[in-house]
């Protein structure tokens, strides 16, 4: 599978978890996505928990405010209803499908790439050179604000704030670990477009590094798995 | 090899980033790791692919083997090892020039003397270097530049700063450590060491022994697989209770700050230390303690004030012995031999105090001046 391939994929079943109707719909798709994980021959597992924990909060936030305090799904508002508190529920759950599938089929795809360099995938996608560079600044910036939570966690630690272990102190204290990221960030950031970036005009550089590769042609498992997508986002919307 | 010589504050890095400004594009390896290394890859091996140039033709610098760093991300590499990365990378790039701001200080003694061997035959590969370095004597016959504005400003007198008060002893004792960073190789194996109150222990080993990390253990940023640390013969696990016995200057000053602000640093650290019975000196004496180090308002900007004074600001906290136990990690980075000498004498009288001392320094210099014992970090021992 080539990094076009995946992506193409990961759009396609993103497009279909958008504009599936129901539950089963999604639950096709959804299943669609849990072959191309398995296929990636990686543990699925860290994927599955992952996407998980980022819907938890919404699902738990929705269902308080959907199924405990409106306690009718937003069709039965719009058509006048009485409604029911299991059709919020159906709401809630679709929605938070929606968002897993979405997460897990980015996640996926990554695993079919986990030995990969994010320079080299990047330079392996069929892109225009701009694009290409903007996603590797904006894999970069994810890097830096990890950079700067492990400064800020030094600091504060170091400065006995905070504790390395979860405590009542750390939750009460977070917010100045919040705004010390922030502030490590942009230190970080400026520091590097103040004197490094201009100077070297690494910025080019990187257009040339990016430049010299060479994306690589869809092959049969990428329109195998792309045929896949298309008939569960068809599915989906029966 | 040109070497832009002075004291601190006489526009050395002003001078140096023009020369390369001329010269564009340049290579440049500035004091701290933001501005070594580009910041566009998450991984050495995609650093290096980035400066590669198809054809450069000129002789490799590597230093260390970075086919086995290769997955690692380049920030969490040793402030050393960033520095040893950023010229191989400029080794295997097409760039002509490179201009070098004091980050050589990071350097142990091997590394830095191949580093500077491999930039002063660079004339042979074409390669032109511009360094500012506090620690390379000046050449003979070089204007040495008056320091300008700033250096009234920022200047300090580290003889002026006030005795700390006597300090309960507090004795070390660390047994069977073992640390290893996730999928990294064993920075601490079984690894013992006491420590005496009153004594100042040097800590030495090449780039990436893991120095800092044995910094960032005892202060509690790191939790150690296994091992023990007692203090005062009580066990004491600063990962979990938090911090009370080490005052830490890091080598970047950046990765120490909690505030915005000096007075904002010092108001959070008061409200919580108190709070665990460590008392802190007066707001007074903190503002007189930094304007010895060169800072005279307490609600100056902490990231607005030039890399060679935030250095010095880091050393307030093992200056002012809130703890016991001061612990600085590469203290004399950016600082010129008057500031240094001074630093030392400080260290020195808060060891007499009774204080216990981890250092950090590849200065011989600067660690001769203190009454020290060595401890030297290898193959996950501390001997």
């Amino acid at each position: 599978m080539t990094p076009n391939g995946a992506v193409a994929f990961a759009l396609l079943v993103i497009v279909g978890a958008m504009i599936a109707h129901d539950l089963a719909g999604l639950l096709i798709i959804l299943a669609a996505t849990a072959c191309f994980a398995l296929a990636s021959r990686r543990a699925i597992w860290s994927a599955l928990a992952w996407s998980a924990g980022i819907v938890l909060p919404l699902a738990l936030f929705m269902m308080v405010v959907w199924v405990g305090i409106v306690g009718r799904a937003p069709h039965e508002i719009a058509a006048g209803l009485e409604g029911s508190r299991s059709a919020a529920t159906m709401h809630v759950a679709i929605i938070c499908l929606r968002l897993f599938i979405i997460a897990f089929t980015v996640q996926a795809a990554f695993l079919h790439f986990a030995g990969w360099t994010p320079l080299r995938f990047v330079g392996a996608l069929t892109l225009p050179r701009t694009a290409k560079k903007l996603l590797v600044l904006t894999l970069s910036l994810i890097d830096t604000i990890l950079q700067a939570v492990d400064r800020a966690r030094t600091a504060l630690i170091g400065g006995g704030l905070i504790t390395r272990q979860r405590s009542w102190r750390n939750l009460r204290h977070g917010w100045i670990l919040v705004q010390t990221v922030w502030l490590t960030v942009i230190t970080i950031v400026v520091g590097r477009t103040r004197d490094k970036w201009p100077v070297e005009e690494t910025l080019a550089r990187l257009e040339g590094t990016l430049a010299a590769r060479v994306p690589g042609r869809l092959t049969a498992p990428d329109f195998g798995w792309i045929a896949l997508a298309i008939a569960a986002g068809v599915a989906g919307l029966r | 090899m040109e070497l832009i010589a002075g004291p601190n504050f006489s526009g050395r890095s002003a001078a140096l980033m023009a020369q390369l400004r001329d010269h564009a594009p340049a290579f440049f390896i500035g004091p701290h790791a933001e501005a070594a290394l580009s910041g566009l890859s998450s991984t050495v091996a995609d650093e290096i692919e980035i400066y590669r140039a198809a054809i450069s033709g000129r002789e490799p610098f590597t230093p260390l083997d970075f086919a086995t760093y290769a997955e690692r991300k380049p920030a969490t590499l040793s402030g050393g090892e960033q520095v040893l990365l950023a010229l191989h990378c400029f080794s295997l790039s097409g760039y002509g020039v490179i201009g070098i701001d004091t980050a050589l200080e990071q350097l142990d003694p091997g590394n830095r003397d191949r580093a500077i061997a491999y930039l002063s035959r660079g004339a042979t590969q074409g390669i032109s270097a511009i360094v500012a370095d506090n620690r390379l004597d000046q050449p003979p016959g070089a204007a040495i530049p008056e320091p300008t504005g700033p250096a009234a400003e920022f200047a300090c007198n580290l003889a002026a700063v006030a005795r700390p008060p006597v300090c309960d002893p507090a004795i070390i004792k660390v047994q069977g450590l073992s640390f290893r960073y996730g999928g990294g190789r064993d920075i601490f194996r079984d690894a013992s060491v006491t420590l005496e109150p009153g004594h100042a222990y040097r800590l030495t080993g090449v780039n990436g022994a893991g120095k800092t990390t044995f910094c960032k253990l005892l202060a509690g940023v790191l939790a150690p697989d296994a091992g023990t640390i007692e203090l005062r013969g009580k066990p004491y696990a600063p990962w979990k209770e938090g911090n009370h016995a080490f005052a830490f200057a890091t080598q970047n000053p950046d990765h120490q700050w909690c505030g915005a602000t000096l007075g904002e640093d010092v108001a959070r650290r008061r409200s919580v230390l108190e709070r665990r019975g460590i008392d802190l000196p007066s707001d007074a004496s903190l503002a007189a303690l930094a304007a010895c180090l060169g800072i005279r308002s307490m609600d100056q900007h902490l990231y607005e004030l030039p890399l060679v004074a935030r250095k010095r600001l880091s050393w307030l906290w093992p200056l002012s012995g809130v703890m016991p136990w001061a612990m600085l990690d590469e203290p004399t980075l950016g600082q010129d031999r008057v500031t240094r000498e001074a630093l030392a004498d400080a260290i020195a009288r808060l060891g007499a105090a009774g204080y216990g001392i981890v250092l950090i320094t590849h200065d011989d210099e600067f660690a001769a001046r203190i009454a020290h014992r060595p401890l030297k970090i290898a193959d996950g021992l501390i001997a």
